[in-house]
């Protein structure tokens, strides 16, 4: 025997029976939705989360709506389409957007809490955590979507031209984008583990970009200067896209870079937040 | 019980082992070649105070934190080799609850169950059991938020129990919580002892390590500076003390001066301007004032103390190859 190597115990069963594990541990799956079930709890407990969440996208859909709808349409306007038909689209990405930073805000919170110091002594895959954060916002987009959907058809009569599967088609594609930003948001907080910094961009740094965009006002109708900057924003390529399907309009040729981007931004982001969240506390 | 030079490797009957174990961060040496070694169904008390590695060594024992370099071992398992199984077997209390606000007691501890594997009927029976042991059955369905402290840190213990950990790591049980909650969860640890469980816990303080500990091991700036059971080390130190106290660094450092060329052996107190001078007989005193005396100094406050371990901490922190700050300053 090599005396300066020192080689585990020969029998790792060596522990008294009495005090081996009482259970053989849990799957990756079963890990993603236990925790899953339990962020969706503080979600269903406290309803004015979702509540917050609908806050800016509600309340530019009505605000908006009521404004511009005496207007008349800009120049490049496209014809035969109401003004809430064309805002609704950029709405619900503004929507998928909140939704995404509340991903990263989430899983600060529970780096707070004191819940991931637990899961860290636990057997258990630590990046089980970054998924059920991820599902949850899912779930949370989705129900603040349908949400909107529901007050735009019900109250301000939402009617775009595309049928119901084109519209689900839209509505699916923002959820989708919310899903791949909310991972390079979740990968921000893993490495910031502040929220801050997050809730400060999406204040700050969202809204300008909504406007800097085709969001409310198609892009030949901003100012030279104005469309430069939207032509590159990458939030007009996305509310394109979503437009297009919903308005059965051209421009669905977008829809695929769209999910293609929005898919390598899931996967790089994934990796970084597993990477960030490894580290020590 | 700590053995310098540890054996290469653990037997059945040793819970914990580190074997030179150190851990730098940076620039800084968390951890320097520490090496203990804890049988099973005792329990260690590792004695510190705030920044003496106590964290880190519970970080590397629980396999949250690689050490740079050294070896050890906790149920029979390599921590750097077998995380997750070493995670199967041990408990872990931290310094701050780590428990989820957002939900009850109950799901707090139904939630661990499941991902350790549990059924559901089998979670949540573990998880009544654990309340009505911690006295938590009447909180059980209030938000984890909502706690005092006390209530947190039982529920916080109570969690890192639900799988039946035959090793249990407490960093720092205690700290925050009021006498009675004390007294309470130190009543919980002799149980799990009494169960066979061993336990490793930090603590700066030396009443709750004489209490539950079978052995201490006294750690500072990173290293062990001593160890045995609380009576070996009483002995070890074996002095009774004189605690001068002085009107700041500067006379303290011509005190200890004084003190030295009477050959005697002064060593900082807890505070600016507090000397501590072990000494062998009572009648001792008389010299320590003879001392102070000739060096003009005079001294606020002169006390007498039987050994106790917080001296044994100070006399072993001050005979460290680096000699406590405010003796040192005296040549500086």
């Amino acid at each position: 025997m090599t005396a300066t190597t020192p080689t585990p115990p020969a029998s790792p069963a060596a522990p008294a029976s009495s005090t081996s594990p009482a259970w053989k541990g849990s799957s990756p799956l079963l890990q993603i939705r236990v925790l899953t079930a339990r962020s969706m709890r503080s979600l269903a407990t406290d309803p004015g989360v979702i509540l917050f969440g609908l806050l800016q996208p509600v309340v530019i859909l009505f605000v908006l709506t009521q404004v511009f709808s005496k207007m008349g349409p800009p120049p490049h306007f496209p014809a035969g389409v109401s003004y809430l038909d064309y805002v609704l689209p950029a709405v619900l990405v503004d929507n998928a957007i909140q939704a995404a930073v509340q991903s990263g805000v989430g899983l600060v919170d529970d780096l707070k809490n004191g819940i991931v110091a637990r899961l860290r002594s636990l057997p258990i895959a630590p990046s089980s955590l970054l998924v059920a954060r991820s599902m949850t916002n899912l779930a949370r987009s989705t129900v603040q979507a349908v949400v909107i959907m529901v007050l735009a058809i019900g109250v301000l009569g939402y009617s775009p031209r595309g049928g119901p599967a084109e519209v689900a088609a839209s509505v699916g594609l923002t959820l989708f984008m919310s899903w791949a930003l909310g991972w390079a948001f979740i990968a921000a907080g893993a490495w910031l583990r502040r929220a801050e910094p997050m809730q400060n961009l999406a204040l700050v740094a969202v809204l300008p970009l909504m406007f800097v965009s085709s969001a409310y006002v198609p892009v030949a109708d901003l100012p030279a200067w104005l469309a430069a900057v939207a032509q590159v924003n990458p939030l007009t390529h996305a509310i394109d896209a979503t437009r297009a399907l919903a308005l059965d309009i051209p421009g669905a040729g977008a829809v695929l870079p769209a999910m293609v981007i929005s898919g390598v931004v899931a996967i790089v982001s994934a990796a970084l937040a597993a990477v960030g969240f490894r580290r020590p506390m | 019980m700590i053995t310098p030079a540890a054996s290469p490797r653990p037997n059945g009957d040793i819970a914990i082992e580190a074997q030179e174990v150190t851990k730098v961060f940076g620039a800084v040496r968390a951890l320097d070649r520490v090496s203990l070694s804890v049988r099973r169904g005792t329990v260690l008390a590792l004695l510190g105070h705030n920044g003496a590695g106590k964290t880190t060594l519970v970080g590397v024992l629980t396999a949250a934190v690689p050490p740079t370099s050294g070896r050890a071992y906790v149920a029979g398992f390599d921590v750097a080799r077998k995380p997750r199984e070493i995670r199967r077997r041990i408990g872990l209390t931290g310094q701050f609850a780590s428990v989820d606000g957002q939900l009850s007691g109950r799901d707090n501890l139904i939630l661990i169950a499941r991902l350790l594997g549990a059924g559901r009927k089998a979670a949540a029976a573990r998880a009544d059991d654990l309340l009505e042991l911690f006295a938590l059955t009447d909180v059980a369905a209030r938000r984890a938020r909502t706690y005092s402290g006390g209530l947190r840190r039982r529920l916080d213990l109570a969690a890192g129990l639900v799988g039946h950990p035959e090793v249990v790591f407490l960093d720092e049980p205690t700290t925050g919580l009021d006498p009675s909650s004390r007294l309470a969860l130190w009543e919980i640890v002799e149980n799990l002892v009494a169960e066979g469980t061993t336990v490793l816990l930090t603590t700066q303080y030396l009443d709750e390590a004489d209490r539950l500990a079978d052995s201490i091991a006294v750690l500072s700036s990173g290293a062990l500076i001593a160890g045995g059971t609380a009576a070996e080390l009483k002995a070890r130190v074996g002095r009774r003390t004189v605690v001068v106290t002085l009107d700041g660094a500067h006379t303290a450092a011509v005190a200890a001066e004084a003190l030295r060329r009477a050959s005697m052996e002064p060593v900082a107190g807890p505070d600016t301007g507090v000397i501590v001078v072990p000494i062998d007989a009572s009648k001792d005193i008389a010299a320590v004032v003879r001392a102070l005396d000739h060096a003009g100094v005079e001294a606020e406050e002169l006390s007498f103390r039987e050994p106790s371990l917080d001296d044994v901490y100070l006399t072993l922190a001050g005979h460290r190859p680096h000699p406590a700050r405010l003796v040192q300053g005296a040549d500086a």
